[in-house]
């Protein structure tokens, strides 16, 4: 008979009761968007990359936030988050505050903005792409819940930092415009970028 | 707006605050007792302390027409409490959960009442005559995490209940003998117990706060840890809701609401003060705060006087330390309570926090 170390067996995953088997996508609404591939994101990112290219910047951000993959799997969400840092690079500070208020209002404006709110904490937590090749996350927390938090933040070496101080003025117009409220709804939501 | 009235009861926070219907008497969670304070002038003085719970109090109710009080605890408790000529009688009320009671309130009819709880369910409490004591069934059906918060419906048999499963729920407590059957409603027309005749999720999820049923019964308000106010307007039985709308907000969230007749809804939470909600069917709005903190800020102002200024660099090593918020309460409020209303619209609401004040606010 084999011999079984019983200390190491996680006893909460058999138990049907633990909070690690709560069923997480109960917590999804149910209009999610269909799920989208990474092509499809790819797509996205060309368009915006015209868009940005053509003198279009509010018009780029708005297009790559109506489109975030939040069905999509992890790879269609990684391009995304690659395109969202792009276009928020490619605006210069002086317009931040004047794109902000143009793709905040209207029609799902408080939509997008919650959905930006999203991917600066994603963008924060993520390491810089290096150029070129990007590593699969490796998720470090038991179960892939969408965050986490442990990660390594490569904040000195080359374009991390610039890219962290790109995201961090963002953060800091975006609070202005919309408050904390949507920060806790970066926490709550589970539709996760 | 009348200046509102704040009683800083003591430094602790407050769970739950409740008034007797002659305003008289004011019961707060304390730690592990209860307060009973009574009114004297314009103040509240302590008067009695309920005994019983051995872990934190987190919720109590007083039934406005018997003056019975019902508290629960963590200690996985609920008593009725009863006033006789030798003081408050404690009765045990048999609630079969395994872990802590976190919400207790009283139906309208006074007959029943609900403890939600940390063990998924949410126990309907009544009386029974012949063991002459409090016995409970149990909701559990679709109920997925702990039970944060209940409202009962003026026909006292449906009952909402907030949850950290980020669902909103009307279930049906109707009991054989204690209820009349209730009239049929957009929630629902056969109700026998444990009936789900709603069950709702924001978008942007996070835990339900609070609930509340609006003064007819026919909408139902909560709010949750998005920051957000939702209302939900049912159609019919086993229908989706004719509308649900969601009111996303820049505050932080609001841990606790009432409806001020049916256009308006007034909300508190981690703001430290109550804010104003209005809208009907087609949309609604946050109109802003209740509190105008004009006043408070410039009595601050007048207190800062040179020797302070020096004293403050000295000891913190900055001319002004601004601890004092601008509002009324000094920390979150977790609960808030109609004090008084005429034609189903508040004249009167009161609010306790994490900071031990109860504040009575007029409108």
């Amino acid at each position: 008979m084999a011999q079984i170390n019983y200390r190491t067996i996680n006893v909460d995953a058999l138990d049907p009761e633990a909070a690690v088997n709560f069923p997480l996508d109960s917590l999804l609404p149910g209009n999610l968007p269909p799920p989208t591939t990474s092509s499809g994101a790819a797509n996205v990112a060309t368009q915006v990359r015209q868009m940005l290219r053509g003198g279009d910047p509010e018009g780029a951000l708005r297009h790559v936030l109506d489109t975030a993959p939040l069905g999509g799997d992890d790879r269609a969400k990684e391009v995304h988050l690659a395109a969202v840092i792009e276009v928020l690079q490619g605006i210069r500070q002086g317009e931040m505050t004047r794109i902000l208020e143009g793709v905040c209002s209207g029609d799902g404006g408080s939509e997008r903005a919650d959905c930006l709110m999203k991917y600066l904490y994603k963008g924060m937590a993520a390491p810089a792409p290096s150029s070129g090749v990007q590593s699969p996350r490796k998720s470090v927390s038991p179960q892939s819940t969408g965050f986490s938090q442990i990660q390594g933040r490569n904040l000195g070496e080359g374009g991390g930092g610039q890219q962290m101080s790109v995201l961090l003025s963002w953060h800091e117009k975006l609070v202005e415009l919309t408050g904390t409220g949507s920060i806790v709804r970066v926490m709550t939501d589970r539709r996760t970028v | 707006m009348a200046v509102p009235q704040a009683h800083h009861l003591f430094h602790l926070p407050i769970a739950d605050h409740s008034f007797s219907s002659d305003k008289q008497t004011l019961v707060v969670a304390k730690d592990n007792n209860v307060a009973l304070y009574q009114a004297s002038g314009n103040k509240f003085v302590l008067n009695d302390e309920l005994h019983g719970h051995d872990k934190t109090v987190t919720s109590v109710d007083i039934a406005p027409k018997s003056g019975r009080i019902v508290t629960c605890s963590q200690d996985r408790n609920a008593y009725v409490w009863e006033q006789t000529a030798s003081g408050w009688k404690p009765t045990l009320v048999l609630l079969r959960i395994n872990r802590a009671a976190t919400f207790v309130r009283w139906s309208p009819s006074e007959e029943k009442f609900a403890v939600g709880s940390g063990a998924r369910v949410i126990a309907v409490c009544y009386f029974e005559e012949e063991n002459d004591w409090w016995i409970s069934k149990h909701l559990k059906k679709p109920i997925r995490s702990t039970i944060t918060t209940l409202a009962w419906h003026p026909n006292s048999v449906l009952l909402a209940a907030g949850s950290t499963d980020s669902h909103a729920r009307v279930f049906s407590s109707f009991i054989k003998g204690v209820d009349t059957r209730p009239e049929p409603s957009a929630w629902g027309e056969r109700l026998p117990f444990n009936t789900v005749c709603g069950e709702f999720l924001n978008d942007s999820a996070g835990w339900i706060h609070s609930v509340a049923f609006s003064p007819s019964g026919n909408a139902l308000a909560f709010t949750a840890h998005d920051s957000s106010v939702t209302v939900v307007y049912p159609s019919a039985p086993e229908q989706p809701p004719r509308a649900m709308l969601n009111i996303s907000t820049r505050l932080l969230p609001l841990t606790c609401l009432i409806w001020n007749g049916e256009t308006e809804i007034i909300a508190a939470g981690h703001d430290c003060e109550p804010y104003r909600f209005t809208g009907d069917e087609n949309g609604w709005q946050l109109s802003g705060p209740i509190e105008s903190k004009r006043g408070a800020a410039a009595g601050n102002v007048r207190e800062e006087s040179a020797l302070n200024m020096f004293r403050q660099m000295d000891l913190k090593g900055q001319a002004q330390a601004d601890t004092q918020l601008k509002t009324t309460h000094q920390n979150t409020i977790n609960t808030i309570r109609v004090y008084e209303e005429s034609d189903g619209h508040v004249k009167k609401f009161s609010t306790s926090g994490v900071d031990g004040r109860v504040v009575v606010w007029s409108i």
